[in-house]
C-alpha cells in the first residue's frame, strides 16, 4: 500500500477528530490532505502515542487518532501496554510500517527484519489490533474504528514512496496555541486564564 | 520542623497537589513515594496514569495539557534523566507546563545513590527548570501552589524535589 492512499481514505472519514502525527513526511503528507488547526504534529521521535493517550484522557469524548511510524513506536514501545491499560474508548492508534527510518537515511527498523507491530499491540492487551494489507481492508478498519467506541490499533504495511507536498506551514509553537485555541472554541473551555497582576484588582 | 508519618504525608502533598490546581497526574513508583501514588490512586478528582517509563509520561502529560488538563508527573531523579529528550523536544521546544515532583534519591544523608544524588540538581539546572527542595511538611502546600504558578505561566516544566523529611520515610 501507499501510505498517501491510506491517508486519503482517512481524510474522507475523520470528521472533527483530532490527530496527532508523528515526526516525518507523513505529518506533511496529512497537513496536506487534511489542513486545520485539529491536527498537532509531534517533534519526538516516539512521542505520537503518548500524546494522543494523553490528549484522549483529557478529552474522553472526543476522537482522538494517532498518526504513528514504526520508528517511532519502536522507540517508545511501553507506550502500548500503558495504552492498553488505559484503555480509552476514543483512541484510534494507526501505524504506518514502512520498515525504515524514513526521516533520517531510509536504514532498516527492527520490523523490516521480523518484528510484527500488530503483534506485540495485541500482546501488550489492545485486543481490536490487526493489520490492514489492503486499500480495501484500510478503509473498512479505519471507518469501523472512527465510528466505533472501543480503542483500536490499526497496523499498515506501506511502501517507502513519499508524496511530494508542501512544507509544514507553522512552527511547533504556532501548532501548539492554534490546536489549544481550536479545542477551546470546539469544546466551548477556557484553558489561557487571563491573571492580571495583583495590582490591577 | 514538624514530622509526619508516610500515610499523612501522602495526603498531605496530593491535598497540595489539587489546591494548586493539578487534575491529572503520571506516576511511576519508587518505594518513598508509595503512599503518594497511593493517595493519587485512591482521589477520584484526579485523573491517574501509571507509565511503564517516566519518559512517555512527559508526553501523556503534554497531551492532557493540549486537552486542557493541568499535569503533574510523579517519578525519581533516574525517571527524571530518562525523561530528557522528552523534556527538552516536547516541553521545552512546545512550551508545555508540567510539576515534576521528584524523589530526591542521593540527597544529603541517602546511601547508595550518591551518584544519581549528584547530578539531579546541575541537569536540572542545565536544562534550564526552576527546581525547589521540599523538606518541611508544613511548606508542602505553599510549594507545590508557588512551583505550578511558574509551570503555567512560564509554560516550563518546574521541579519540586521531595526530600525523605518531607514523605516521613526513613
Amino acid at each position: 500500500m501507499k501510505r498517501y492512499d491510506c491517508l486519503k481514505i482517512l481524510a474522507a472519514e475523520i470528521n472533527d477528530a483530532l490527530v496527532v502525527s508523528s515526526a516525518g513526511a507523513m505529518t506533511l503528507e496529512w497537513n496536506s490532505l487534511h489542513p486545520g488547526d485539529g491536527n498537532f504534529r509531534v517533534r519526538t521521535l516516539g512521542l505520537c502515542s503518548s500524546i494522543a493517550l494523553g490528549m484522549a484522557l483529557g478529552l474522553p469524548h472526543r476522537k482522538v487518532v494517532a498518526l504513528d511510524g514504526d520508528g517511532s513506536l519502536l522507540m517508545n514501545l511501553c507506550s502500548l501496554p500503558t495504552i492498553a491499560r488505559m484503555k480509552p474508548a476514543n483512541l484510534v492508534h494507526i501505524v504506518f510500517d514502512n520498515e525504515v527510518y524514513e526521516a533520517s537515511g531510509s536504514k532498516k527498523t527492527a520490523t523490516g527484519a521480523g518484528t510484527d507491530l500488530v503483534g506485540m499491540a495485541c500482546a501488550a492487551g489492545i485486543k481490536n489490533s490487526q493489520w490492514a494489507k489492503t486499500d480495501d481492508q484500510f478503509a473498512s478498519a479505519a471507518r469501523a474504528a472512527l465510528r466505533g467506541s472501543e480503542l483500536c490499533f490499526i497496523g499498515a504495511k506501506v511502501t517507502t514512496e513519499r508524496t511530494a507536498v508542501p512544507p509544514f506551514p507553522i512552527d511547533e509553537v504556532e501548532n501548539k496555541y492554534r490546536f489549544m485555541r481550536y479545542i477551546e472554541k470546539s469544546e466551548r473551555i477556557e484553558i489561557f486564564k487571563t491573571n492580571l497582576p495583583a495590582s490591577y484588582s | 520542623m514538624t514530622a509526619i508519618d508516610p500515610i499523612a504525608a501522602g495526603a498531605a502533598i496530593v491535598a497540595g497537589l489539587k489546591k494548586a490546581g493539578i487534575d491529572f497526574v503520571a506516576t511511576l513508583p519508587d518505594e518513598k513515594m508509595l503512599e503518594v501514588i497511593r493517595a493519587v490512586e485512591a482521589d477520584r478528582q484526579l485523573k491517574h496514569v501509571p507509565l511503564c517509563r517516566e519518559e512517555e509520561g512527559i508526553g501523556i502529560c503534554a497531551g492532557a495539557y493540549l486537552a486542557g488538563k493541568k499535569t503533574a508527573i510523579i517519578m525519581q531523579n533516574a525517571g527524571f534523566l530518562n525523561s530528557c529528550n522528552a523534556l527538552t523536544t516536547t516541553s521545552l521546544q512546545l512550551q508545555i507546563p508540567i510539576l515534576m515532583l521528584i524523589y530526591y534519591a542521593g540527597d544529603i544523608g541517602d546511601r547508595g545513590f550518591t551518584t544519581l544524588g549528584a547530578v539531579t540538581e546541575p541537569v536540572l539546572q542545565a536544562m534550564g527548570f526552576r527546581s525547589y527542595v521540599l523538606r518541611r511538611p508544613e511548606e508542602i502546600d505553599e510549594t507545590l501552589a508557588g512551583a505550578q504558578i511558574l509551570a503555567d505561566d512560564s509554560k516550563k516544566p518546574v521541579a519540586v524535589l521531595l526530600t525523605k523529611s518531607v514523605l516521613g520515610v526513613k
